[in-house]
């Protein structure tokens, strides 16, 4: 199956090697190590070069920053933890051998991007299982540069379970996750980043294929990160699926955080809501593009997306795309997106009730975000954002 | 208790208060009224230290402190209250939330520590009952999708429990049926004491009817042009503007 791969490969051959492999076989196993070591070593560097140069021209990136990824990134490490102080009441799902997901990966309607294969090269990689229930603790720290991880989830049939991505650590982490949703599973995922540490840039690519009745609920609470982009590619291929997805993001100084939401609608009476919502400090800057696609069979469509920036002041910046593209006749689909300033005429009105200009913009900034902190399902983690508000 | 003097306000290079003298006592009730564009609103505005006006003369003396001075906080913590004309909506935040803020930060500045919650909520329950509201108007957000009527009466609700020295009522009997008028103005009437003092601002005899005054003024041009008792409002409700003032 595997040929020989030589050290001489260019990185474009490399890529169009691997992603070859990926379709033949999918089966990660397969792959060669010196194919992995070849990745590491030498690809990595020159293909965020690469991405650099591509993305800048690429619509659904131009309002990101991506200068980083000019720095000379060294290959780091991604290790994971032991449980977060978020606990699942769930047992731990089972970690299988990842032949027995990668099926749905590889079927995932996505074409095969850069970034596909430098995740396929991942240092570290995982491959669980749902049979009744379960959840999975994804606690990981990246340290020393460049880190690269790969995680799948597959509920079967009404399998509920609960996967937290809980990121610690440095540098540039790049967190590819897919999960699959068989016939009546429901998933809950939890997204919390809080990180401190300077210069901390976080890439989720979430990719989710739901079959039908399932239920996918997404929940991304953000604060303290340099950069964070969540990528989020939900396909709803079975009648009746559902897809709830949430965001409450805090953009603190000079920090950026960018949402890319693409919703597909693909088979009759599915469900998806979109809530995002950007607090944006001054110089942070929030991105926002979220799309609906209703496939022409997905007739009974039910689709609302929203997303709405508050900017502390005018040094605030937001950016917001919202898309639809409809091709059945018979949905309902409703978008809105604000973008607006902490508004003088609420503070004026605060501060003439005594309550001083700094603590109205803090009641003002909770209050914003509590719609979407309110609404998550966790109570230790509602209060945990609550304090990153604060913060 | 309150003291302008010749004050003189300009918005936007406009000048709308030109000399402008009125003094209030603790204790009184003061009606001022005038056609639109008397200049009315700027006066409540500039009391309550919104920005966007600017004083370009006389001044303005609060229990003998220099009112323009001081950020609208301050004034808040001095005793002075505005009940605006149109309340903004503030999304998300409940008026328990909003006035725990509010009393905790008058409590502060006063040296005190917070207020327990039980407390708190005693307090701003009897409150509500002398303005006749439900109590789940505590959890609702302030102001938003009120009514005209309940966005008045959570203004005087407010005053209420801030228990202010001085209360502007920037026309709150403005867009009241019959049965809010009489509650806002029972709850004023409620509150009135030999401490406290009135400022109504309005356009209609109506509301001091229920709420008596002690003085009337007619502003008109900028300027106070004509002060009495309780009978000059019922004079200007018989001849009008134009035949009791000219304007």
């Amino acid at each position: 199956m595997s040929t020989p791969i030589s050290a001489s490969l260019s990185l474009e051959e490399g890529a169009a090697h691997l992603t070859a492999l990926l379709r033949d076989s999918a089966r990660m196993d397969d792959f060669p190590l010196p194919l992995q070591e070849l990745w590491q070593a030498q690809a990595a560097q020159a293909h965020l070069q690469q991405l650099f140069t591509e993305l800048r021209h690429k619509e659904d990136w131009k309002y990101t920053p991506v200068d980083f990824f000019r720095l000379p990134w060294a290959l780091g490490q991604v290790e994971l933890l032991g449980p977060s102080s978020f606990e699942s009441a769930l047992a731990p799902a089972e970690r299988v051998a990842p032949s027995e997901t990668l099926p749905a990966l590889s079927s995932f309607p996505t074409p095969a991007s850069p970034w596909e294969a430098l995740v396929m090269g991942a240092s570290l990689r995982a491959h669980y299982r749902v049979s009744k229930q379960g959840h999975v603790s994804w606690n990981f720290a990246g340290k020393g540069g460049l880190t690269t991880q790969l995680l799948t989830v597959s509920l079967e049939p009404h399998a509920e379970g609960e996967v937290w991505l809980n990121p610690q650590g440095e540098g540039f982490m790049i967190v590819r996750v897919h999960l699959h949703l068989s016939f009546g599973a429901q998933a809950r995922l939890y997204l919390p980043t809080y990180l401190k540490a300077p210069n901390t840039y976080l890439y989720i690519i979430l990719s989710a294929e739901q079959e039908a009745e399932s239920r996918l609920e997404g929940y991304d609470l953000t604060a303290a990160v340099s950069w964070k982009r969540l990528e989020v590619k939900v396909r709803l291929r079975g009648k009746g699926a559902v897809a709830h997805l949430l965001g409450a993001a805090r953009v603190g100084l000079g920090e950026s955080m960018d949402y890319a939401i693409r919703v597909e609608h693909a088979a009759p009476h599915t469900e998806s809501n979109q809530l995002f919502k950007s607090l944006v400090y001054p110089e942070g800057r929030s991105t926002f593009q979220g799309r609906i696609f209703v496939h022409r069979q997905a007739q009974k469509t039910n689709a609302y997306q929203s997303h709405k920036a508050l900017l502390w002041d005018r040094k605030a910046v937001a950016y917001s795309r919202p898309q639809l593209e409809i091709f059945a006749d018979d949905v309902r689909c409703t978008h809105g997106v604000t973008t607006g300033f902490m508004e003088g005429e609420i503070l004026t009105y605060l501060r003439t009730r005594g309550i001083p200009e700094a603590q109205a913009r803090q009641l003002l900034a909770q209050a914003f975000l509590e719609e979407v902190i309110g609404r998550v399902p966790h109570e230790g983690l509602q209060e945990a954002a609550r304090r990153w508000i604060e913060a | 208790m309150l003291s302008i003097r010749d004050l003189h306000v300009e918005v936007e290079g406009r000048p709308i208060l030109k000399g402008l003298t009125l003094e209030v006592r603790a204790g009184e009730v003061h009606a001022l009224m005038g056609p639109n564009g008397a200049g009315k609103s700027t006066l409540a505005a500039v009391l309550a230290g919104r920005e966007g006006y600017e004083v370009t003369g006389g001044e303005i003396l609060f229990e003998g402190k220099n009112l323009l001075e001081l950020s609208p906080e301050e004034r808040s913590y001095a005793g002075l209250f505005l009940a605006f004309q149109y309340p903004v909506e503030i999304p998300g935040v409940s008026m328990v939330q909003f006035l725990r803020a509010a009393l905790n930060a008058h409590r502060a500045a006063a040296g005190l520590d917070p207020i327990e919650p039980p407390d708190l909520m005693r307090h701003l329950r009897e409150k509500a009952a002398l303005l006749k509201l439900d109590p789940s108007f505590l959890s609702r957000s302030v102001n938003e999708g009120f009514s005209g009527g309940e966005r008045k009466k959570a203004e005087i609700f407010q005053m209420a429990v801030l228990n202010p020295k001085l209360a502007i009522l920037d026309e709150t009997d403005s867009g009241l049926d019959i049965d809010a008028l009489r509650i806002v103005s029972d709850a004023v009437n409620a509150l009135r004491s030999p401490e406290r003092a009135f400022l109504l601002i309005t356009h209609y005899y109506r509301i001091l009817q229920h709420v008596k005054p002690d003085f009337v003024h007619i502003l008109a041009g900028g300027r106070i042009v004509r002060s009495g008792g309780p009978e000059l409002a019922l004079e200007l409700e018989e001849k009008g503007y134009e035949q009791l003032i000219g304007a």
